[in-house]
């Protein structure tokens, strides 16, 4: 017990890495993820291939195959950054295709009547988007998207895999190299990781009632 | 923006992300797969198999009123085959030599000339294990011994029991061929130094020089890719392993000098006090007939320089 208590640093600190890893994966997979989604709904037939293409090639691969293939393979062509950037190139790159189509569903659960009447009555594109669809769509993906932002979190734990040893994970797996004390450590680091969770899942529940209407 | 034409049949879309994900999924596990077919043979001298083929063959088996029936030596012989825990990515100690299919190396003639020793037959099941998974493989009795350069520790000898030491290490450090300015652990401090999870270097590491951030990786592939792609500035490990990388990879050098002392020993499972005895007096032997200082000069010591050393007394 006394490795938890006279380390609390370094659960303080592996923390305050995860959370930067995964802030910094979940808004590059938003930013990728949104034009994809865009790509995936708009009237251009090669846009949309090509991002039906992406979901399906990039869903496809573990995340951890994908982080080796970043981490160890694009220095073969050439290309070495920052260990901590190139794993949040690879992770923000993975959950793009999820968070594509989970906007995309979004978006889709407005039904079209309602586009169509916002534009019968005189509404400019702009103006069916900003009143009509996106409340709407981003009403319906609060929970999906935390789920999503769950899952970014948790799965940071695997940078610890490829090298990312100031994560969370990291620092639990060398502190129970020092000490031999996997439950305790362990432990502590599942409790952090269900606190994260939990903090997540309640800002989606009040968000949620925020942007609830009622009908 | 919503006028997208729904519900069209994509099936060769389908093939192609699945051709395309396979492609992804091929290429990556070459570069990460710790067999590499086609890896460059050792530079200098090589490790002399003959000799050690002729050790194992000379190697008699032990007499039966060494292995009572019911011991645990007895149960192996009778299974036939020596399960080993131990590698194939580390020169010298325990490598696969892809032109030949077999595990050459100090560590893996050992396994060979113990099961020659139990059974007859030099007879072994190797199973890859990492610095994190030996203890667990010998609590539930997925292999019989670890012999995969496994530091004796305090911490680690209330889980396993360990016959030896076989074999006395330090740390190294390892740098690619062009650096410099770095010439002690000392000289870490504020670099990024790989090392492998697990391993007793990374707490030596954090000890001594507190300020070097840690990178650490579960194979020692891993750990030498990363130094050789930049990514680290030194990687730290027990210097015979370092020398080895050195062998076969020569855009990467070993700084002189070692730190601290890493004894080997042969993991055994905690709950079978009778084989670390059985394998403790099988290692007196060995090191008193001579075999130990051959096997020595024909793995080690085409890297390492110097003469023979001592052997470690046992226990």
């Amino acid at each position: 017990m006394h490795v938890l208590t006279s380390h609390p640093g370094v659960f303080a600190h592996g923390l305050l890495v995860t959370l930067h890893l995964s802030a910094a994966t979940f808004l590059l997979a938003a930013a990728v993820g949104l034009l994809l989604a865009v790509c995936r709904i708009c009237p251009v037939r090669p846009l949309r291939l090509f991002a039906a293409l992406y979901v399906s090639a990039v869903r496809g691969v573990p995340l951890l195959v994908l982080l080796t293939l970043f981490v160890f393979g694009l220095p073969e062509i050439g290309v070495v950054y920052s260990l901590f950037w190139t794993v949040v190139t690879a992770m923000g790159l993975y959950w793009a295709a999820f968070l594509c189509e989970t906007v995309r569903a979004g978006v889709r659960s407005v039904p079209p009547g309602q586009t169509e009447a916002a534009r019968a009555l005189g509404l400019t594109f702009g103006q069916v988007l900003r009143c009509v669809v996106v409340p709407q769509a981003l009403r319906a993906t609060v929970q999906p998207l935390a789920s999503l932002l769950i899952a970014v979190v948790l799965n940071s734990s695997l940078a610890a895999a490829v090298g990312v040893t100031q994560e969370l994970t990291g620092q639990t797996v060398l502190l129970d190299q020092r000490y031999a004390q996997p439950l305790f450590t362990f432990a502590a680091a599942a409790a952090c990781y269900v606190l994260l969770t939990l903090a997540i899942g309640r800002t989606a529940a009040v968000l949620e009632r925020r942007l609830a209407v009622l009908r | 923006m919503l006028s997208t034409v729904r519900g069209r049949r994509r099936a060769p879309l389908a093939a192609a992300a699945a051709a395309a994900a396979l492609v992804l999924a091929s290429a990556c596990s070459g570069s990460s797969d710790t067999v590499v077919p086609g890896a460059p043979a050792a530079a200098g001298k090589k490790a002399d198999t003959s000799a050690i083929d002729r050790l194992i063959a000379d190697e008699k088996p032990a007499s039966a009123s060494l292995m009572p029936a019911g011991s645990t030596a007895a149960k192996i012989k009778e299974a036939g085959t020596l399960v080993v825990g131990g590698t194939q990515t580390a020169a010298l100690f325990s490598q696969l030599d892809p032109t030949t299919g077999k595990v050459e190396g100090f560590d893996a003639a050992l396994s060979r000339l113990l099961a020659k020793y139990i059974i007859g037959k030099p007879d072994t099941k190797l199973v890859n294990v990492t610095a994190a998974t030996r203890e667990a493989l010998l609590k539930n009795h997925s292999v019989d011994a670890v012999i995969a350069t496994y530091t004796i520790t305090d911490e680690r000898a209330k889980a396993v029991n360990f016959a030896g030491p076989y074999y006395v290490d330090g740390l190294g450090i390892q740098l690619r061929e062009d650096q410099k300015g770095i010439a002690s652990l000392d000289d870490l401090k504020g670099r990024t130094v790989t090392t492998q999870s697990g391993s007793t270097a990374a707490a030596v590491v954090e000890e001594r020089v507190p300020s070097a951030k840690i990178q650490l990786f579960d194979t020692n592939t891993e750990c030498l890719q990363a130094l050789r792609q930049g990514r680290a500035d030194a990687y730290v490990l027990d210097q015979g392993v370092l020398a080895g990388n050195a062998g076969t990879h020569p855009d990467v050098k070993v700084v002189a000098g070692t730190y601290g002392e890493q004894p080997y020993g042969i993991g055994l499972p905690l709950d079978r006090p009778d084989f670390k005895t059985f394998v403790n007096d099988w290692l007196r032997k060995i090191e008193a007939d001579g075999t130990w200082a051959t096997l020595w000069k024909n793995t080690i010591g085409t890297q390492v320089p110097g003469p023979v050393p001592t052997p470690p007394a046992i226990g």
